[in-house]
């Protein structure tokens, strides 16, 4: 190592490089807890519902919002299926922040009514920016591997004909 | 309200608790400077450990920094400090959180260098815990293969 002969060209500089993940663990709590684990171990989407106004809550949670009651144990399985409401398409590279992951680049973005009038946000598959515009009626499709992440389980969501 | 938190606790007490597995990575890389990386190459190639001296304040300033943080003077005068010094103070980290550079229980310390008038941040290791006391003299033991890292002195040890 000659750091003499590389000062006469051009000051070395010294990378300092942050590169191990941290690992954490944390509860989901009850309610939450039976959506992921449905999703884990099911390949299924879970919620509760309001034992007053009857409506579907999103995420599960112990309280209703609207009435301010408990909203206990009366699960409802939700169909996969769903209308894309609206969308956006991504170009930019990003890391998911809580697992580390590289996404995907581009990747479009909807926000999806399921045919229960829950509304969630996640991805598409299609990646054709023309194509996308006409997408309507999406179906989600589960992870086969690395379950366990709640919503991440899913992959996407995949145009279907209907 | 003790009742309704202990009806709670008997409710959650058959429920399924899930635990979600995280993992934050975000990978990132600085440079450590003109005045960081020549203090790391120093300690690399030569294996000298290199501070910068404030005339004015009379203060050398290990690990080199380009500003005297009293007087705000750029600093130009680099000087060789002893691989010899004392410890300022301790702490012993029993538990290991991922990103630690070597397996727990790790014994921190802030050792002030012979010339130096700053503490540097380190490891201790070669000594049992009971015999650690602030004051104690302690000389740094360096890597084999040195990589410009201050990890490449891989910990201090107590002095004879």
């Amino acid at each position: 190592m000659t750091t003499e002969k590389k000062a006469d060209k051009k000051p070395e500089y010294i990378k300092v490089e942050i590169a191990k993940p941290r690992a954490y663990r944390w509860s989901t709590g009850k309610y939450l807890g039976k959506l992921y684990k449905e999703a884990m171990e099911k390949k299924r989407l879970v919620t509760n519902r309001c034992p007053k106004c009857k409506q579907l809550l999103w995420p599960p949670s112990a309280v209703c919002g609207r009435c301010n009651v408990e909203a206990g144990e009366d699960w409802v399985e939700m169909n996969d299926k769903g209308t894309v409401i609206q969308y956006t398409y991504l170009v930019f590279p990003l890391w998911d922040p809580h697992y580390g992951d590289r996404l995907a680049n581009p990747y479009p973005t909807a926000t999806i009514k399921l045919d229960e009038g829950v509304f969630l946000v996640h991805f598409l598959e299609e990646k054709d920016p023309e194509k996308l515009k006409k997408v309507k009626r999406v179906q989600a499709v589960w992870k086969e591997e690395g379950r366990g992440r709640g919503l991440a389980d899913i992959l996407y969501f995949r145009t279907i004909d209907e | 309200m003790a009742e309704l938190m202990a009806d709670r606790v008997e409710k959650l007490k058959d429920a399924d608790v899930f635990v979600y597995h995280g993992k934050i990575f975000i990978p990132n890389t600085y440079t450590a400077g003109a005045v960081g990386s020549r203090f790391l190459i120093e300690l690399r190639d030569h294996k000298k450990i290199m501070g910068t001296r404030c005339p004015t304040c009379d203060k050398v300033y290990v690990p080199a920094r380009s500003i005297c943080k009293y007087c705000f003077a750029q600093l130009d005068q680099w000087e060789e400090v002893s691989d010899k010094g004392t410890l300022l103070t301790y702490t012993v980290a029993g538990q290991s959180n991922g990103v630690q550079p070597v397996a727990p229980p790790i014994i921190y310390g802030i050792i002030q260098l012979d010339g130096a008038s700053t503490g540097l941040v380190h490891m201790l290791s070669e000594v049992d815990f009971e015999k650690l006391v602030i004051g104690m003299r302690v000389k740094a033991v360096f890597r084999e293969k040195r990589v410009g890292s201050i990890l490449d002195i891989k910990y201090f040890k107590p002095l004879a």
